[in-house]
């Protein structure tokens, strides 16, 4: 099983439309990664749909950078009680 | 910078003022006035006392059916009888919308007065308007109105120019031969200054409104002549040092303090050629004018007169109560005249079909987290219309998610975050990148697509 790392690059990879080998953990989703308005709030279901949890949406839309969104979402699937390789 | 005279320090909290003692949200926001205001005239200041406004019985006057029904084709009986009928609802039981005036020059214009009538409502008072002949009383008479406006009109540009008058006195005269037939038929005459903002007033207005006084002191009361200053070509000013004849505050008070026409038989009646109509309507109350006369939704000759709605609410921002009125009525009005072909645009105030819907994907999400940011007062409760989105590429998810919220009628909890209307934000987007749209997004174009990306949402929602 993919880890939540490798599993976040890859739907930034998709939604983004950008290789995943060149998504680094500090660059940030709208500056380096080009994220538009509509395409965060669709990273943020994408992440939701991939790990079967449900992100508050504020907190989750607050998250700028992939290395933050792994270890976010790390947390809730903690919360949440879903299993997922570290 | 470097001038500054005084050093305003920063009031820090954590707790946000709302301000809600001016902006109550379950009313108009309130207009609190704090007086005396200040007018200079012929030299000598002059004090207005406002701050009996809240107390002081003031009142809207409609004319609809006489200056609205210039700028259009008639009305049919059946329709004034329904707009009369809203009217009364409008203005309630304390009779906000005191008078509404009818022609009487044809058999059409009777039966409506008649039927108007036969509705049994107390208010609006149902008057006439007449020319200034003696020959048009009859009809005044035969139909049993207690009052009627007459076309006394006062710059020279209409007493020379139009009536064909050889000097002022032969005016007046003629005039006042008018307003004593009135008296002797029992009828009170409302004398309609026409033009009075570019007319000579020491020259001429003062002495015919002094005239009027006069004969006034010889008929009881419920006789004595009514003045509404008509501002014919909108050429009004309510700024303060405004020169007569152009300055409201000036003119109302030579007729109201020098004349002694007192503040319930003083009308102001506007026009909007300068975009003045509604705050010149509004600063005739402040002055000492009790009633302005208004058409719904502005509708009159040429660029229209003061909107009755307008006016209502600021009536009621002006006394911080409904006072009886029914603002619901205003949306039902809207409907009716919209119903028989009457424009209403859609960016119009209180009454538009966009009057409180944004497109801006950043207001949309103000309006989601709490909708007093972008909407002007309650209005789904007071005119029944919750405040809305149009959907274009500028509306974001934001916008997205309140139109959805606001179509399924999801509340509370219960709304739809943005998160889950990524799909439908997407196809949005997509229309004007991918497909080169130029227009907003129809309701029903919406719906189809909710239908169809939000199955979930349907089957709960909609499907019952």
């Amino acid at each position: 099983m993919a880890t939540v790392a490798e599993r976040v690059k890859a739907v930034t990879a998709r939604v983004l439309k950008v290789p995943p080998e060149e998504i680094r953990p500090e660059q940030s989703f709208a500056e380096d990664l080009g994220a538009e308005s509509v395409q965060s709030i669709e990273l943020v279901a994408m992440f939701e749909e991939e790990f079967g949890i449900e992100m508050d949406e504020d907190s989750a839309l607050a998250v700028e950078t992939v290395g933050a969104a792994v270890e976010f979402i790390r947390n809730v699937c903690k919360e949440q009680g879903v299993d997922v390789e570290e | 910078m470097g001038n500054a005279k005084k050093h305003h320090r920063l009031v820090d909290t954590d707790r946000p003022n709302l301000l809600e003692d001016t902006f109550p949200y379950t009313l108009p926001p309130r207009i609190k006035l704090h007086g005396p205001l200040i007018e200079y005239i012929d030299g000598q200041p002059v004090e207005f006392d406002i701050s009996d406004l809240e107390t002081r019985p003031i009142f809207i006057s409609d004319t609809t059916f006489r200056d609205g029904q210039q700028s259009r084709p008639p009305y049919t009986v059946d329709q004034m009888v329904r707009i009369y009928d809203l009217l009364a609802r409008l203005g309630g039981p304390n009779g906000i919308v005191r008078q509404t005036e009818f022609f009487l020059y044809t058999k059409n214009d009777r039966e409506t007065l008649d039927k108007c009538r036969e509705l049994g409502h107390t208010y609006p008072e149902c008057t006439g308007w007449i020319r200034a002949v003696k020959g048009d009383f009859r009809l005044v008479k035969e139909v049993g109105l207690k009052e009627t406006g007459m076309l006394t009109s006062c710059s020279d540009y209409h007493v020379f120019h139009k009536l064909k008058f050889r000097t002022r006195q032969a005016c007046i005269d003629s005039y006042c031969e008018v307003v004593a037939a009135a008296f002797e038929a029992g009828v009170r005459p409302r004398c309609h200054l026409e033009d009075v903002t570019r007319a000579d007033i020491e020259g001429f207005v003062l002495p015919f409104v002094d005239r009027l006084v006069e004969m006034s002191e010889q008929v009881p009361e419920e006789l004595r002549v009514k003045i509404r200053l008509c501002d014919t070509m909108g050429f009004g000013i309510s700024y303060p040092g405004a020169e007569l004849p152009r300055s409201i505050p000036k003119l109302i008070y030579k007729l109201n303090r020098e004349c002694g026409v007192p503040s319930d038989r003083l009308e102001w009646h506007g026009h909007n050629d300068f975009h003045k109509v509604h705050v010149n309507g509004a600063t005739a109350w402040l002055y000492g004018c009790d009633v302005v006369n208004t058409t719904l939704f502005g509708f009159g000759e040429r660029t229209g007169n003061p909107p009755l709605e307008g006016a209502i609410i600021e009536y009621i921002a002006l006394k911080g109560d409904t006072c009886g009125i029914d603002t619901m009525a205003i949306t039902e009005l809207a409907k009716y005249m919209r119903s028989i072909g009457l424009p209403i645009p859609d960016n119009y105030p209180f009454a538009g079909r966009a009057f409180n819907t944004t497109r801006a994907g950043i207001h949309a999400g103000g309006l989601r987290q709490d909708e007093r940011i972008y909407n002007i007062f309650d209005t789904e409760t007071l005119l029944g219309r919750p405040p809305r989105v149009a959907i274009t590429d500028k509306s974001g998810a934001d916008g997205v998610a309140h139109w959805l919220n606001e179509f399924f009628g999801l509340r509370g909890d219960e709304r739809i975050n943005k998160i889950k209307v990524h799909k439908l934000a997407r196809w949005v987007i997509d229309q004007y990148d991918q497909e080169g749209r130029l227009t907003a997004i129809s309701d029903q174009e919406l719906e189809a697509k909710a239908k169809e990306l939000l199955p979930d949402y349907w089957k709960k929602y909609k499907s019952t």
